[in-house]
C-alpha cells in the first residue's frame, strides 16, 4: 500500500514539473502563418523533420490551402500571409496586379520532366522522339511537338492497346503551374527559341490546338501524378510534371517503388525549365518563412526527401539514395521560360 | 490467480458492452445523425462524409477502421454530380468527400476547401448485358465499340439502365461515351459539335433505349436487381457485386464489355473539407492512410475494385471472372473528357433535349396536419421544381417534352393539373402548389390511382413515368385497390414517396417494393428529397 502511495506521489511531481516546463517553454509562442501552396509541396511542408525544424527553430507553423500557381494570384488572399507558387510568372503577375510583394524569394528549383510507363517510352525511342544516354531518357521537343501535331494515334507509334492520339497530359495551363511551364515550353519549341511577344502570336493557334484536344485538364500538379501513378499506362500514357515528384514518392513509398520501379520512366525534354518555387510574403508575418525555408537542414531534407534541387541548380552529390535509376545529375540543356507579358498572352489564348 | 480472474472478468465485460453498443448502432437509422444514410460505430467523435452511393460496398471496410479507432462513420449517399453542386455551395456540411471521380471533385471546389485528397481505387464504366443476350448480340470473346452497342440499341434488341447523366458519375461517363460515338470519334468535344441537328436525333433515339434511371450508381445496381431488365451500364465492381448476387439466386449472370472507344475510369478520389478543426483533419488522414494500407486495399480489390499500382494480384484473380466477361489485364484507355465548360453544355443537353422526357405525377398531401411549417416547406421544395431558373442550378430543368402532373389530395383527390413542356405551364403549377388550402383526412392510395388512371392517356414508352408521393401521415384507403389498378395499367410505373412529418413508413416502403421505386426521407431536408427523386426520372 505504501509503496503504491508513494508511486502516485512521485506521479503527482512528474505531472507537476511537466506542467511546468510547458508554461515556461511555451512562452516563446509560435506563430501561424496562413497561404496558398501549390500541390506539389506539400509533402515537404507536411514533413515532421521539416515541421520540428520551423517549430523549434524558428518558431512558426504553417497552415495552408492547396491552390493552382496561376489560380493562387486572383484568389481571396484575405488573412493569408504568403503565397508560393511554382514559378516566377507567378510572382511577376502578382506584381501586375498587386505591386510589390513584402518579400519574394526563390527558395526550390526542378525541372519540369515527362513521366510515362516504359512500353511508351521505349515506342518514343523506336520512333527516334526519345533516346537514353548513360541511362537517362530524353525526348527531343521538337520531334515530339511535331509527333503530336499530325495527330498520330497511339497505335501508329506501336501501341495499338491505348486509345486515341499522342498526346501529353498536363494540368490547366491557365491555373496551374506544371501545365502553365509546358505550354511555355511548348511555345518556346514552336518558335523554335525563347518565345517572347514579337513571336509568339504566330504560334498561338498551333499552341491552342494542342492544348484544345486534351479536353478536360486537371487543375492540380499532384492529382494528375497521383493518377499518372494509379490509373495505369491507359489512362495516362504521358503527362508533364516535376522531377521532384517521383524522387519525392521514391522516398516516401520505398515498398511501392520497389514494385513499380521497372515501369516508370522519367524523361527530361530538351531543352526543359525550371520550376523555381518562390515565396511570396504578403504581410511582415509571411516573411519568416522564407527564413525558415531557406535554412539549411529544411534546404537538405527539401532535396533528401522532397527532390527538390536547391540553391544552385545542379543536383548534391548524391543521387543514390533515391533508388531511382534514370535521375540526370547536371540539368544541363535549359531555356528560360518566356517572359510574364509573353506568358499573360499564351494564358489568354489558352482561356 | 484471483486478481487476474477479476481482470478477465472486467475485460469479458467491457468487450461485451462495446460490442453491444457497436451492434446495436451499426442498424442503418440509428446514431445521432437524423440525415446520414448509414451510421457506423458509435462514439462522440464523428466523421461525416458524403460519398458516391458505390462506396456502400466498402462500408464492412470502414466498419473495421470504426471500430478500430473508437470513431463513429456517418455516410451520406449522393451522385457525384450533386456532390460537386453541394461543394460549390457556401456551407458543407460534410467533414470529407468521396465521389466517384475526381473530375466532380475538382470541378466543384472552386474555393479551394478540400485538402488531402487521394484516389482510393479504380474502376471503369462498363455495360453489363445479359449473358444470353450478349452472346445473340455477338459481343462474346470480341472486342465492342460504342457504336456497336449503338446498333444493337437502335434496333431495339438492347435495353438498358443507366444512371442520371446530370447526376452520377456512371451515367455522365456513358453519355460523354455516346456522345463521342455519334460524333465520329472526335479527339475531343467541342461546342460546335455540339449544335448538329442530326446529333439531337440519334441521342433521343439512344437514349428513348433506357428503361429505368436512378441518381447515383450502388440504387441504380439495387434496382436492375429487384427488376427484370436486360442490361446496366455501371462501374466494372457493381457488376462484380450484382453478378455474385444473381448467381447465389441461380440466374443468368451479366456478361461485361469494355466499349474500347467510349470507356472511362472512375478513380474514387476521398478528400478532407477543411473546416479548422485539427482532430478532425487528423481523424480523417487516419481513415486514409488505413484505406490506402496493403491490407485494406487487397480487401478493396476483393470488392471488385482495380486498387494499389501493381494491378490486380494473383489471389484476388477470382474475383474479376473471365466467365462474366472480366478483363483483369486490359490496359485500361479511356476517352478524353471534354474542357469543363463543354461538359456543362453536354450536360444540359442532356436534360433539356436529349434524354427521354419524364412523366412525373406529384400526389402531393393537403390533408390538415400539413398545415403551418409543412406546407410551407412542401411550397419551398416545388418551387425549387417548378421554376425553371432554380431548377436549371441542380440540372433539372424541363425538357420541352416533359409532362408534369399535380395532384392534391386528402382524404380524397382534390383536383388534377397537367402541365406539358418547360414553359409557362410549368411555372402555373407552383402557383397552384402555393395557393391550394389544407385540410382533411389523408388518403394517398386513391391518388395514387388517379394518377396511373391519367397514365393511361399517354404512351409510356415514350416517357419515363413516375408516381412522386409526398405524405406527412398514416394513410386511410387500401393497398390492395392500388396494386389492382396497377395491375390493369399494366406498366412498371415506380411509385416513390417522400416521408414528411410523422409518415408511416411501412406503407410507404409497400409501395416502393410493390414498384421497385424506393422512399426518401423528407424530414430532414425536403428540398433535397425531392431532388433525389428527380434523379430517377
Amino acid at each position: 500500500m505504501k509503496t503504491k502511495l508513494a508511486g502516485l506521489g512521485i506521479l503527482a511531481i512528474v505531472i507537476i514539473a511537466a506542467a511546468a516546463y510547458a508554461l515556461f517553454s511555451g512562452r516563446q509562442t509560435v506563430t501561424e502563418i496562413s497561404g496558398f501552396v501549390g500541390g506539389e509541396k506539400i509533402g515537404l511542408l507536411e514533413d515532421e523533420e521539416v515541421q520540428q525544424i520551423f517549430e523549434q527553430k524558428y518558431h512558426l507553423t504553417i497552415d495552408y490551402a492547396r491552390a493552382g500557381s496561376i489560380d493562387m494570384i486572383s484568389a481571396d488572399l484575405t488573412g493569408r500571409n504568403f503565397l508560393f507558387p511554382s514559378n516566377q510568372t507567378a510572382l511577376e503577375l502578382y506584381e501586375q496586379a498587386h505591386g510589390e510583394p513584402v518579400q519574394s524569394e526563390i527558395v526550390l528549383n526542378t525541372p519540369i520532366v515527362l513521366y510515362t510507363r516504359k512500353a511508351v517510352a521505349d515506342a518514343l525511342a523506336a520512333e527516334g522522339i526519345a533516346a537514353i544516354t548513360d541511362d537517362v531518357y530524353y525526348v527531343d521537343m521538337a520531334k515530339l511537338t511535331e509527333c503530336i501535331e499530325s495527330d498520330r494515334s497511339w497505335a501508329d507509334v506501336g501501341l495499338p492497346q491505348l486509345y486515341g492520339n499522342v498526346s501529353v497530359g498536363t494540368t490547366d495551363p491557365t491555373k496551374s503551374n506544371s501545365g502553365n511551364m509546358f505550354a511555355g515550353l511548348l511555345a518556346n519549341t514552336l518558335c523554335g527559341g525563347v518565345a517572347d511577344e514579337s513571336t509568339v502570336d504566330t504560334i498561338l493557334p498551333r499552341l491552342q490546338s494542342i492544348f484544345q484536344k486534351l479536353g478536360y485538364m486537371e487543375s492540380s500538379s499532384s492529382d494528375i501524378f497521383d493518377q499518372f501513378l494509379k490509373t495505369g499506362m491507359g489512362a495516362k500514357p504521358l503527362i508533364a510534371g516535376y522531377e521532384s515528384q517521383l524522387l519525392e514518392f521514391a522516398v516516401e513509398n520505398p515498398d511501392t517503388w520497389e514494385q513499380v520501379k521497372e515501369d516508370i520512366v522519367m524523361l527530361y525534354p530538351t531543352p526543359t525549365v525550371w520550376s523555381s518555387h518562390v515565396y511570396i510574403a504578403l504581410d511582415e508575418t509571411g516573411t519568416a518563412g522564407i527564413d525558415a525555408l531557406l535554412d539549411e537542414d529544411v534546404q537538405r531534407l527539401a532535396w533528401e526527401k522532397h527532390g527538390f534541387r536547391t540553391g544552385l541548380y545542379d543536383a548534391p552529390a548524391d543521387v543514390g539514395h533515391f533508388g531511382v535509376t534514370g535521375i540526370a545529375e547536371e540539368i544541363t540543356q535549359v531555356a528560360p521560360m518566356p517572359d510574364a507579358l509573353t506568358m499573360e498572352r499564351i494564358i489568354e489564348a489558352l482561356s | 490467480m484471483e486478481m487476474k480472474a477479476v481482470k478477465s472478468m472486467a475485460v469479458l465485460l467491457l468487450v461485451s458492452i462495446i460490442s453491444l453498443v457497436l451492434l446495436t448502432s451499426c442498424r442503418p437509422g440509428s446514431g445521432q445523425s437524423d440525415s446520414a444514410d448509414r451510421v457506423i460505430g458509435s462514439s462522440s467523435s464523428v466523421l461525416r462524409i458524403i460519398s458516391g452511393s458505390e462506396n456502400a460496398e466498402l462500408e464492412p471496410i470502414l466498419e473495421k477502421f470504426a471500430e478500430q479507432e473508437g470513431i463513429e462513420i456517418q455516410m451520406s449517399y449522393q451522385g457525384s454530380l450533386d456532390i460537386m453542386r453541394l461543394l460549390e455551395g457556401e456551407e458543407i456540411d460534410y467533414d470529407a468527400v468521396w465521389p466517384a471521380s475526381s473530375i466532380w471533385l475538382t470541378m466543384g471546389d472552386t474555393k479551394h476547401r478540400v485538402q488531402h485528397t487521394e484516389s482510393v481505387s479504380i474502376s471503369p464504366v462498363v455495360f453489363g448485358i445479359r449473358k444470353n443476350l450478349a452472346e445473340e448480340l455477338g459481343f462474346v470473346g470480341r472486342e465492342v465499340s460504342v457504336g456497336d452497342l449503338l446498333a444493337a440499341i437502335q434496333s431495339g434488341k438492347l435495353r438498358f439502365c443507366m444512371t442520371s447523366a446530370t447526376q452520377s458519375n456512371s451515367g455522365a461517363s456513358a453519355y460523354i461515351g455516346f456522345l463521342y460515338a455519334l460524333l465520329g470519334n472526335p479527339e475531343v468535344i467541342t461546342s460546335e459539335d455540339l449544335q448538329s441537328e442530326e446529333l439531337k436525333t440519334q441521342m433521343r433515339e439512344l437514349l428513348s433505349g433506357v428503361d429505368r434511371s436512378s441518381g447515383s450508381s450502388d440504387w441504380l445496381k439495387d434496382m436492375f436487381l429487384e427488376g427484370n431488365y436486360d442490361a446496366m451500364v455501371n462501374y466494372e465492381c457493381l457488376m462484380i457485386q450484382a453478378n455474385e448476387e444473381l448467381e447465389q439466386r441461380g440466374e443468368e449472370p451479366l456478361y461485361v464489355v469494355y466499349p474500347y472507344d467510349g470507356l472511362s475510369l472512375a478513380d474514387s478520389p476521398l478528400g478532407y473539407v477543411d473546416q479548422g478543426d485539427d482532430k478532425k483533419e487528423e481523424m480523417f488522414l487516419k481513415l486514409q492512410e488505413y484505406l490506402l494500407s496493403d491490407e485494406a486495399q487487397n480487401e478493396i480489390q476483393r470488392t471488385g475494385r482495380r486498387s494499389g499500382y501493381t494491378g490486380i494480384s494473383e489471389e484476388n484473380r477470382d474475383v474479376f471472372r473471365t466467365d462474366w466477361g472480366l478483363q483483369p489485364d486490359r490496359v485500361l484507355s479511356p476517352i478524353r473528357m471534354p474542357a469543363a465548360d463543354v461538359l456543362q453544355e453536354c450536360l444540359n443537353m442532356y436534360q433539356t433535349d436529349f434524354k427521354k422526357p419524364s412523366l412525373s405525377v406529384y400526389c402531393l398531401d393537403y390533408s390538415g396536419s400539413m398545415e403551418g411549417e409543412g406546407n410551407e416547406q412542401l411550397v419551398n421544395a416545388m418551387e425549387q421544381l417548378l421554376i425553371q431558373e432554380n431548377a436549371r442550378q441542380n440540372y433539372l430543368q424541363a425538357s420541352e417534352d416533359e409532362v408534369n402532373i399535380l395532384i392534391p389530395f386528402s382524404g380524397s383527390v382534390i383536383d388534377t393539373y397537367t402541365a406539358v413542356g418547360a414553359g409557362s405551364e410549368i411555372e402555373n403549377l407552383y402557383d397552384t402548389v402555393r395557393k391550394q388550402e389544407v385540410g382533411g383526412g389523408t388518403d394517398m392510395y386513391k391518388a395514387a390511382i388517379q394518377g396511373l388512371s391519367m397514365l393511361k392517356e399517354y404512351d409510356l414508352s415514350q416517357y419515363t413515368p413516375a408516381i412522386i408521393l409526398l405524405t406527412d401521415g398514416q394513410s386511410g384507403g387500401s393497398f390492395e385497390d392500388f396494386t389492382q389498378a396497377y395491375e390493369e395499367l399494366g406498366a412498371k410505373v415506380p411509385v416513390f414517396s417522400i416521408m414528411f412529418g410523422d409518415a408511416d413508413e411501412t406503407q410507404l416502403q409497400q409501395l416502393a417494393d410493390y414498384t421497385n421505386a424506393r422512399v426518401f426521407d423528407g424530414r430532414e431536408n425536403l428540398t433535397e428529397a425531392f431532388r433525389s427523386v428527380r434523379g430517377y426520372n
